[in-house]
């Protein structure tokens, strides 16, 4: 299953105080293939509203990803031996090499890594700090390259015991992407939609509302 | 005073006068490396195109440069800023190196892409396409790329400016990598154009160094990254430079050797330093001849006229040679000068041929070599000898001396051996293998093999231009020539797909015609009509209202705008560029377009007759060859009418038929000999060859000159083969070990007047001695 964890003696957090992000990324490691629905909310400041996409996610093992968007259009993107493709309708695929966009590069390996567990590898990407509460934690993670950092502020993930909930990528310009996995994907989302409300969704899982 | 302190005053006026010539010579003269001023001038309109273009093409110009060793990261870094520090540079006029030109978001020049690009001439930006174009642009929102595309979306909602930067990069542009051009070798590649001509070696050689130092001043000492230079002009520097080390080398070798001959031939340092007067005054008089006349001098003037001009050596070595007891040096010259005159006179009405050849560079060998041979002549004849010292050696009493010329005396001299030598180089001439003729001037100062490997190489990884095709387009002002080339783009890319070219950049990719701006124009949505297009293709998308106010600003502009010629195109970021591809020529323009990867140059031929000829190829290689072939025809007519005069010359001094034949029929064989080893040996002639087969005729000239006098005393006749000899190894010791030369060229000439000199000098002791048969 998506994030089936094993619940580790180290994350299976018994108080705010004692959080340990790292043990909690390296929980995240999951079997592959591994799949989830997902729900993407785009907040931007070109956009009059909030874009809703959904689609599925899938996680084939270290640096092997792919997003399939459904809905309101189609598109598959595949991630795989350093190379992006994005299929869209009908149209040719596009396909960009990675090591030719290292931001981009960086980015998705960090996130690789992080859907992996590997703790090792998202620390050679990006700064971890993560804070809790008694059932709900948040991971965010600030790039070290100065030229992604100039593009993306921090991925943040927020999550419960063993599965995490949201996915978020925070812009440099304060446009945000946050991502619903999981049980999360399942649920409606908050009416009207704003950031802060589904924020307050992701910190408190779809039991809490 | 007394004469020493006479021959002092004397030594150190010529001292004083040499010195100021001099520095005469070094104020009054500029040396110019141009290959074109020693260029004839141009007979076909190919030929003239490459005079003017030759170097200036926009491939010639073009240096490659790869940035290797070391992290990807820094070596990407170091590209951007080494682009950034070279386009400071005023030695360069374009520099790229695969990063995306953020010159192209200048506002002032923002609007006029709906003018410049093709994106919208099979389709007119209406609705539909905008509703697609939107669409998409939702879809690259939610992709990876998103924060990258984010910034120009508002004012470009199409990305014509990606589309304007894709449309500008080379055809077959590399790998881009962080942003960058690399090789597969995981090198940072860059493309930089000159402003200076590719085939002139002082400019490139500025303009490299430029390059060195910028990407010195990039580097820190921690930094393993080399850069590595290619390309045409660097090959000029870079061969001039090795040509004239190994030739430096080789002649501080051959100086060490002549000073040491000399010095054993007549036994004094003095007499070394004071034979060397008179070649130096030739010299510098012969510069200062060209610097008065000419204002300027041609390098190759320069290398060819000191070549020939060796001949004048022989002047002082005769007279030290033949001094005797009881004869001052002023009455021994006098006894040698209807010979050295002779000589010396022969040889200038000789070159007085090159004089009337209207070739700027061969007038100047006339003047230079003209000037130097008498000036070197006369201080032989009246001041060399007023400040030899009194005491010498009689060079007859050379210990050995004698018995050589008694061997030389009993050699054989059968009659039948000179027509029996003709006959074998006739011979060997017939069965010379072809070519005849060297026309690739490139072969006589080949480049190495391994730069040529890795040149092919980054050529291939940049897709640079091919140096030897430019594609020449026709028009009557530069409008004509942009229509054309815009006529002629769709044929060239069925030529293309057909694997005929690999690619092609024609100006009309950089700048479309006004005709098409003003089409293009016509064809954008009316200002008034456009914000409601606008909305009705962005219904449904989440899109914020005003977003694209810019867009509809620049939309607008574009509509008011005037069309871009390339005067007002001159002033933009790509503007040299252009100006590279655009010239005026007389009454009507041209334009260069560049060829990548040649397969079928034949398959131009199509092209050109479906347009009058307004398209053709033009091969440099080969209309570089005709002008060689062109010039080296005017050097031989030269040459034909020299040997008349010299001919000529040497009957009326000589007032004896039978004596001139003596004369002249050793050195016409021994040149006739030259010439069929050179051939047979598989050399296909040079200019070069030409050159060094003048001055050994000229040093033959003096050999069978003076083997022809008649001599009073057994001592005389030694002095004369005395002199002969230092002349012979003193010319082999130079010339030999330029034959030794890697350098094809410094061989050439080496090898041709070894040659010559041996071959005189044996046929000379043959033929124009009197021999017994004579005498008896």
């Amino acid at each position: 299953m998506w994030l089936l964890l094993a619940c580790l003696p180290g994350m299976c957090l018994a108080s705010p105080a004692e959080f340990d992000a790292r043990a909690v990324v390296s929980g995240l490691k999951r079997e592959v293939p591994a799949r989830t629905p997902y729900v993407e909310v785009r907040f931007s400041q070109m956009f009059s509203r909030p874009m809703v996409t959904r689609g599925e996610l899938e996680y084939l093992g270290a640096g092997r990803l792919g997003k399939r968007v459904d809905e309101p259009y189609q598109e598959t993107t595949t991630i795989a031996d350093g190379e992006v493709t994005v299929q869209r309708g009908s149209r040719k695929p596009r396909r960009i090499e990675l090591e030719r966009v290292p931001e981009l590069d960086g980015f998705l390996r960090g996130f690789s890594a992080l859907l992996g567990g590997d703790v090792a590898a998202l620390e050679e990407h990006f700064h971890i700090a993560g804070s809790a509460d008694a059932n709900h934690w948040r991971l965010e993670f600030a790039p070290r390259d100065a030229r992604l950092a100039r593009r993306i502020k921090a991925i943040a993930v927020d999550g419960q015991a063993s599965a995490a909930r949201c996915f978020s990528i925070i812009e440099a310009d304060g446009d945000a992407s946050i991502m619903l996995v999981e049980q999360q994907a399942a649920q409606p989302l908050p009416q009207p939609l704003t950031q802060a409300r589904l924020e307050r969704a992701c910190r408190q899982g779809s039991a809490s509302r | 005073m007394t004469a020493r302190a006479r021959r002092l005053g004397l030594l150190l006026a010529w001292l004083a006068a040499l010195v100021l010539l001099a520095w005469y010579c070094i104020t009054g003269i500029r040396i110019s490396t141009d290959l074109r001023s020693f260029m004839p001038p141009a007979q076909t309109a190919d030929q003239q195109l490459l005079m003017e273009q030759i170097g200036e093409g926009p491939g010639s110009r073009l240096l490659m440069l790869a940035i290797g060793g070391g992290e990807m990261d820094r070596l990407a870094q170091l590209s951007r800023e080494l682009l950034r520090t070279l386009r400071a540079d005023a030695h360069f006029s374009q520099v790229i190196n695969g990063e995306f030109n953020a010159d192209m978001l200048d506002s002032q020049w923002l609007p006029y892409r709906y003018l410049l690009t093709s994106s919208f001439d099979a389709q007119p930006l209406d609705e539909a396409v905008l509703a697609d174009q939107l669409q998409q642009r939702v879809e690259d929102l939610g992709s990876p790329a998103a924060t990258l595309l984010k910034p120009l979306l508002p004012r470009d909602p199409t990305l014509e400016v990606l589309a304007l930067a894709e449309q500008w990069s080379p055809p077959k542009s590399p790998q881009v990598r962080d942003g960058v051009w690399f090789s597969p070798e995981n090198e940072a590649l860059l493309l930089v154009q000159t402003r200076a001509a590719g085939f002139d070696p002082a400019a490139q050689g500025e303009a490299i160094a430029a390059l060195e130092s910028a990407f010195a001043s990039i580097t820190t000492p921690n930094d393993q990254a080399k850069l590595t230079i290619s390309g045409p002009g660097y090959f000029t520097v870079l061969v001039n430079a090795s040509t004239r080390a190994e030739s430096e080398w080789l002649g501080r070798i051959s100086t060490i050797g002549f000073i040491l001959l000399l010095l054993l031939a007549y036994r004094s340092v003095a007499v070394l330093g004071l034979a060397a007067l008179p070649i130096a005054s030739g010299a510098l008089t012969g510069v200062a001849a060209i610097a008065l006349m000419f204002g300027e001098m041609h390098g190759i003037t320069l290398a060819f006229g000191f070549t020939l001009l060796g001949v004048a050596q022989e002047y002082p070595i005769r007279l030290l040679s033949h001094r005797r007891a009881g004869e001052s040096a002023l009455q021994s010259v006098r006894g040698l000068w209807s010979l050295l005159l002779t000589a010396i006179a022969s040889a200038c009405i000789a070159y007085l041929a090159f004089f009337a050849s209207g070739v700027t560079g061969l007038m100047q060998l006339a003047v230079f070599t003209i000037s130097g041979l008498l000036v070197a002549g006369f201080s032989t004849r009246y001041l060399l000898p007023r400040v030899l010292p009194e005491k010498f050696r009689d060079a007859a009493q050379t210990p050995g001396l004698g018995r050589v010329w008694e061997w030389l005396e009993a050699l054989p001299r059968p009659r039948w051996l000179p027509p029996a030598l003709l006959l074998l180089a006739a011979l060997m001439l017939w069965l010379a293998p072809a070519p005849f003729w060297q026309n690739d001037l490139a072969a006589l100062t080949p480049v190495p093999k391994d730069l040529l490997q890795r040149e092919g190489r980054l050529r291939a990884a940049l897709g640079a231009p091919d140096v030897r095709y430019l594609l020449i387009i026709e028009g009557k002002d530069a409008e004509g020539v942009l229509r054309e080339s815009e006529r002629v783009s769709p044929r060239i890319d069925e030529l293309i797909a057909r694997g005929v070219l690999d690619g092609a950049e024609l100006p009309s990719r950089y700048l479309p015609s006004v005709e098409t701006q003003r089409q293009r124009q016509a064809r954008l949505p009316d200002p008034a009509e456009l914000p409601a297009m606008l909305q009705a293709a962005s219904a449904g998308l989440p899109f914020r209202e005003d977003l694209f106010e810019p867009f509809l600003a620049d939309v607008a502009k574009a509509r008011t705008l005037e069309a871009l010629t390339p005067a007002m195109y001159a002033k933009s970021p790509l503007g040299a560029r252009l100006d590279a591809m655009l010239v005026k020529r007389g009454d009507h323009w041209l334009g260069l377009g560049s060829i990548i990867g040649m397969h079928d140059a034949q398959a131009f031929a199509e092209l050109t007759r479906e347009s009058n000829g307004a398209v053709r190829l033009l091969d440099i290689k080969g209309a570089s060859e005709s002008l060689v072939a062109a010039y080296r025809e005017r050097i031989l007519h030269a040459f034909g009418i020299a040997i008349v005069l010299l001919v000529l010359t040497v009957f009326i001094a000589f007032r004896d038929v039978h004596r001139a034949w003596h004369v002249l029929a050793p050195m016409t064989l021994a040149t006739i000999l030259v010439l069929a080893v050179l051939r047979f040996a598989g050399t296909p002639l040079s200019l070069f060859h030409l050159v060094a087969l003048t001055l050994a005729a000229g040093l033959g000239l003096h050999y069978a000159l003076f083997f022809e006098r008649s001599t009073p005393d057994a001592a005389e006749a030694r002095r004369t083969l005395h002199a002969t000899l230092v002349c012979v190894i003193s010319a082999l010791l130079v010339f030999a070990l330029l034959a030794l030369s890697s350098i094809p060229v410094l061989r050439a000439i080496g090898l041709t007047v070894s040659l010559g000199v041996g071959f005189h000098f044996c046929l000379s002791i043959l033929m124009a001695r009197k021999g017994r048969a004579r005498s008896a």
